[in-house]
């Protein structure tokens, strides 16, 4: 059989993964915090003995977009982002820690500042923040928590605790499969250095002109290949007919 | 399967649950005590194709420097109820009430279940027992003679009323309020009243006028905190993302179909 078929089958094959990346970026054009993924191809060539003729096609995940997204005012004082470069840090499900940028956050029955999901939100030594009962809270520029505790007699507000505030290089951050913001370098991150804003939340920086122009390229593409999937077909249709017996 | 299909059909159903969130809230934008609800999404799990530093070949050498992890799409994961002060309206009726502060009024149902609710349009039923305007007794219980002329309810929750040929008006009891670490975690029930969770932690009954509790007003409703030009912008932002999500079943649907006509 030409290897012609199986080379734009491939083609075919990877337009089709990354249409399905775009329309996840595209899913998530409204959820709060969300990092567009980046696609790409790649050529692979065939390699071991023959010629070097033929040359796969390849779709990756290269990385993750880390630009802000915008700013939407939501005046509730325990929704925060950091409007710049810099992320705050929450404690994923495992363990570990994972950072984000925007966090619509909560306090459980036990007091915990917690995110929207119930993973708990981490302050400046890394440990979760426990709040006491409380009238009004306020987050401050630098991520300081300050209470007015329930049982005061002046309305003064009293510093509880600082959310965990890092900046790192995000070429060395990645995204994981749990949708997860993990820093990857060896070093510990720095406490400090970002600014957060309170009453606000980062919406998705999913470019959606972007991504409906892509959508229509991967879907051109894929057309393509199918047409030389077809022509493939063609070629060995003739090639039958010209070797046929009667 | 087209993958794409399936992510796209998260993305509508997510944009689709968004509108419903958005239209309960303008359908409740005249709800005494109503409090906004805001849908929250999450990006869902996203699956491996290629791992990252996987053999690209039989060459020990080379790797892939990144590989292929493709999103499955979105999810909803709630709706959160937005528990900031809505605006006062000044009613003059008497028995209308409004919470100043973080405090819940405590209503018993039929069953005798506390009940929660910020909307304080009270009135009375045929015993004189301060009832919600569904008619479910206010806890604790608080009697309002037929003969009293008039009544007063204080910024600390003390009831008292005048009573024909006595200049002192005869103190009839005092209002409690509920307070919650995470309102937010609140069951929302309908009619008004929200129950206790998990999520909300157990109540906290006191005074008004004491710690967080907050202090009542008489002769002023709570109105609902729907900010409608907010809710009108998402319903916007959802439509025309459930649009983009349809062209994406539709950028699926055509790569199949042409696959489907051609091969």
């Amino acid at each position: 059989m030409d290897r012609m078929l199986y080379i734009s089958m491939s083609g075919a094959k990877e337009a089709m993964y990354a249409q399905a990346n775009n329309a996840n970026n595209l899913a998530n054009a409204n959820t709060d915090g969300f990092k567009q993924d980046f696609n790409q191809f790649r050529a692979q060539h065939m390699q071991g003995p023959g010629w070097q003729t033929r040359t796969y096609s390849m779709d990756e995940r290269p990385a993750t977009d880390f630009t802000p997204g915008a700013v939407k005012v939501t005046g509730r004082n325990m929704d925060v982002m950091t409007p710049a470069e810099g992320f705050m840090a929450i404690n994923s499900p495992d363990g570990k820690e994972a950072l984000t940028r925007t966090a619509s956050m909560q306090v459980t029955p036990e007091g915990d500042l917690v995110d929207i999901n119930g993973n708990p939100m981490l302050n400046e030594g890394g440990a979760p923040i426990n709040l006491p009962p409380f009238k009004d809270i306020n987050i401050g520029s630098d991520g300081t928590i300050s209470v007015i505790p329930a049982d005061a007699t002046n309305n003064q507000f009293v510093a509880i605790d600082q959310l965990r505030l890092v900046k790192p290089d995000t070429k060395q951050l990645e995204k994981d499969e749990s949708g997860f913001i993990r820093y990857t370098g060896d070093d510990n991150l720095e406490q400090g250095g970002v600014k957060v804003l309170s009453g606000a939340l980062e919406t998705s920086n999913v470019n959606t002109a972007e991504a409906l122009v892509d959508m229509i390229e991967f879907s051109r593409k894929y057309e393509m290949q199918v047409k030389m999937m077809k022509t493939s077909k063609e070629h060995s249709q003739s090639s039958d007919k010209l070797l046929s017996l009667n | 399967m087209n993958r794409a299909l399936y992510v796209a059909k998260t993305g509508l159903e997510a944009q689709d649950f968004r509108l419903a969130a958005i239209s309960n809230n303008l359908a409740n934008a005249n709800t005494y005590g109503y409090k906004a609800g805001r849908a929250e999404f999450n990006d869902l799990l996203y699956q491996n194709v290629r791992q990252p530093g996987a053999q690209a070949n039989q060459d020990e050498s080379s790797t892939l420097p990144s590989g292929l992890q493709l999103g499955t799409g979105v999810k909803a994961i709630g709706v959160q109820k937005i528990h900031t002060q809505g605006n006062a309206m000044v009613t003059d009726n008497q028995l209308d009430v409004m919470i100043q502060g973080n405090g819940f009024f405590q209503v018993l149902d039929q069953d005798g279940n506390i009940n929660y609710t910020r909307d304080g349009s009270f009135q009375v039923n045929q015993n004189g027992d301060l009832v919600t305007s569904a008619g479910h007794l206010v806890e604790p219980n608080i009697n309002i003679p037929l003969n009293s002329t008039e009544v007063f309810i204080a910024s600390d929750g003390t009831v008292s009323a005048k009573l024909p040929g006595d200049p002192t008006p005869a103190q009839l009891g005092q209002l409690q309020l509920a307070t919650f670490i995470n309102p937010a975690g609140l069951d929302s029930i309908g009619q008004n009243y929200y129950k206790e969770s998990l999520a909300s932690g157990t109540p906290n009954v006191k005074a008004p006028q004491t710690e967080e509790a907050g202090s009542l007003l008489q002769g002023a409703l709570e109105s609902s905190n729907v900010n409608t030009v907010e809710e009108l912008i998402g319903m916007i932002e959802a439509q025309r993302t459930y649009e983009m999500n349809s062209k994406a079943i539709k950028a699926a649907d055509g790569m199949m179909s042409y696959l489907n006509n051609n091969v």
